[in-house]
């Protein structure tokens, strides 16, 4: 008799709305000013990290289209797409002013989204971001990688994450992982990284804190210091005995966070 | 039957000169090392690979077929039109069959004039596939596979407007832009030489040849599926205005033909166990980039697979798939019954099977050729002449 799996979505409200003809899951949970949380291009973990954000904010958590809860849309075919869809949903939510903070995939979301409308976002945190090509410390290529490979090199302790994983071969979740693949694929098979990152990164002019964990083997730590380069106000903080899942291995990194957003 | 047969003789053209540890490597497509290719002995093999199809030509076969794939030790015809163009000029009345290469790899005007140019060499004796490629050529060429089959239907679209309307014309893609599209030259047939869509009958690729009215050539499927893809497709072009006719649906059928039942058994088994054991091998992320396939045909091959894992068994191969070895008596009966079944009477033998040697594949097309072609199109006459009387 298999255990069931913990509800990764435990602790939050859902939401659903329909933007520009997308189904738009939406979590959230606390009450304060709008914190938004990107996600990144796996979503099978969950979000129980970001809980203690709520005492202080009202936690959002929007599943991008094409992921988790929300629905597909072969339409959103780049970045950009995603940045003009979280206008219509911030609209729709009423959110004008928020805290960003992006997480891997979502991390080069939030950059996008913030150098295009930094008067909105008043401080910023990039988790382990993905986008830069980073040719001397490159960025690993998860689309290449055997899906069954990618948990275990997310974490230095992979019993964070073992309560998320089947424990043996699972159709449901493997289709899962397999869309949320397609979905990365559609955006980002030709090109994973945006070489025009570094040009604007500048434009990123609120706050900013890098954080990372030190034992990243998917996008290395030392990347931080090419971002950190490129944005005026930018702060790091690495984690010791992290992996790229750093929020969900080390609680200090979540409280770093709040500390930073406060 | 319906009064005629035909009879293609298909060529993969294997390297099969593999390393002693070839069996440590998971895949034998994308990532397996091409130190192993040793150039050398690859133009020993397409010489006598040529002769082969050459060969098929003169024992009677009504078509010889090549077809494309990149980064594999199973196929050395990265581009099938270079061999296509090879064969021409030493063919004497078998149709070139190019089935072909992926649209999606070349550009749609490039490729429009690559196939005009061989149905101009080849004086209208050109058929051609558009397959959307396996999913491993998505890994060895710098397309995105998550679009891949939005791609495709706007390439075939190019393609196909480039041979029927005079050029120059204009397309507003959303892959490809032309202003000026006006190759030279245009398929010597009219419209243009007869087209298939190739596929294991995953419904996209069923619905698109229903929709243009293509042929299917359908490859590596089971029995089961097999009946099932031409009964979807017959009803669904139906629905689109189209007839598919029964020589649009060859059937893949690896053949041999020896003495007797054992002695065919015993000079074709090995090969057919390298076939599926080890030219076919890669793995599930190779055969599925992300976005190739829906979620719900993902999770239907991957149930699939876990039932056809474990080790090779010719008695499972025999059963699931369309394998024909035999006795000329006894290879003409399963033709017959299985061409029956599926409403084809369109063949396409696999008589080059994996790794067999060069004289096995010249005694089977001898067979072939003088044992099994004659009589079946002798009977197939014979129904013609009954069902007119």
């Amino acid at each position: 008799m298999r255990m069931a799996r913990p509800d990764p979505l435990a602790g939050f409200e859902r939401q659903t709305h329909t933007v520009n003809g997308v189904k738009t899951a939406v979590l959230t949970a606390g009450r304060g000013e709008p914190l938004v949380f990107f996600h990144g291009a796996g979503t099978w973990h969950g979000f129980k990290f970001a809980l203690p954000w709520t005492e202080k904010f009202r936690v959002i958590v929007p599943f991008h289209p094409g992921f988790g809860e929300s629905g597909d849309d072969p339409g959103l075919s780049d970045m950009h797409d995603y940045v003009m869809h979280y206008l219509d949903l911030f609209d729709a939510l009423g959110v004008d002013k928020l805290r960003l903070v992006g997480f891997s995939l979502g991390g080069w979301l939030a950059a996008k989204f913030a150098m295009e409308h930094g008067r909105r976002v008043e401080r910023l945190v990039l988790v382990g971001p993905a986008g830069l090509r980073g040719k001397t410390r490159p960025t690993g290529d998860v689309l290449s990688l055997p899906p069954e490979q990618i948990p275990a090199l997310l974490v230095t302790n992979f019993d964070v994450i073992k309560p998320y994983l089947p424990e043996g071969p699972d159709l449901d979740f493997m289709g899962d992982r397999y869309r949320e693949g397609g979905t990365l694929a559609r955006l980002l098979w030709e090109h994973p990284y945006d070489q025009k990152l570094s040009r604007y990164l500048h434009r990123l002019t609120m706050p900013t804190l890098l954080v990372w964990g030190e034992d990243d083997r998917l996008i290395p730590a030392a990347q931080a210091e090419i971002w950190r380069s490129f944005i005026p106000k930018a702060d790091i903080q690495i984690f010791k005995g992290a992996g790229h899942l750093v929020l969900d291995e080390k609680r200090e990194a979540v409280d770093a966070v709040q500390r930073f957003l406060a | 039957m319906s009064g005629t047969v035909r009879f293609d003789f298909m060529h993969f053209m294997p390297y099969v000169h593999l390393p002693e540890n070839h069996k440590d490597y998971k895949s034998l497509w994308v990532d397996f090392p091409n130190k192993y290719y040793d150039p050398k002995k690859g133009h020993a093999l397409y010489q006598r690979y040529l002769a082969e199809l050459l060969l098929a030509d003169k024992v009677g076969f009504d078509a010889v077929v090549v077809n494309e794939h990149h980064n594999t030790s199973y196929s050395m015809m990265a581009a099938p039109s270079l061999i296509a163009a090879a064969i021409i000029p030493q063919i004497k009345n078998a149709k070139i069959c190019v089935w072909g290469t992926p649209p999606n790899l070349e550009y749609p005007n490039r490729l429009a004039e690559e196939y005009a140019m061989l149905d101009v060499m080849s004086e209208g004796r050109l058929e051609v596939a558009f397959p959307l490629g396996t999913g491993m050529e998505y890994w060895a060429n710098p397309i995105n596979p998550a679009t891949a089959r939005e791609r495709h239907r706007e390439s075939i679209d190019i393609i196909l407007q480039a041979w029927t309307q005079d050029g120059p014309t204009t397309y507003y893609g959303d892959f490809y832009t032309y202003r000026y599209l006006n190759p030279w030259p245009k398929p010597y047939q009219k419209p243009h030489p007869p087209c298939y869509i190739v596929g294991t009958g995953s419904p996209e690729t069923v619905e698109l040849a229903a929709k243009l009215g293509f042929g299917y050539s359908s490859v590596f499927v089971t029995k089961q599926r097999a009946l099932e893809l031409n009964q979807n497709l017959r009803r669904q072009a139906a629905e689109h205005g189209h007839h598919i006719r029964p020589e649009q649906l060859p059937l893949q059928v690896i053949t041999y033909v020896a003495e007797t039942k054992e002695k065919a058994e015993e000079e074709a088994v090995e090969h057919i166990r390298f076939f599926f054991e080890d030219a076919l091998r890669t793995t599930p992320t190779f055969l599925a980039p992300p976005g190739y396939l829906s979620v719900a045909e993902l999770k239907k091959r991957a149930a699939l697979a876990d039932k056809l894992h474990g080790a090779f068994n010719f008695d499972n191969i025999n059963e699931s798939f369309f394998v024909a070895v035999g006795t000329a008596d006894q290879v003409v009966e399963q033709l017959e019954e299985w061409g029956a079944r599926v409403g084809t009477n369109h063949f396409n033998i696999l008589g080059a099977i994996g790794n067999m040697p060069h004289w096995k594949v010249v005694k089977n097309l001898t067979y072939l050729g003088q044992d099994v072609i004659p009589r079946m199109r002798a009977r197939a006459a014979s129904d013609r002449r009954v069902a007119a009387e």
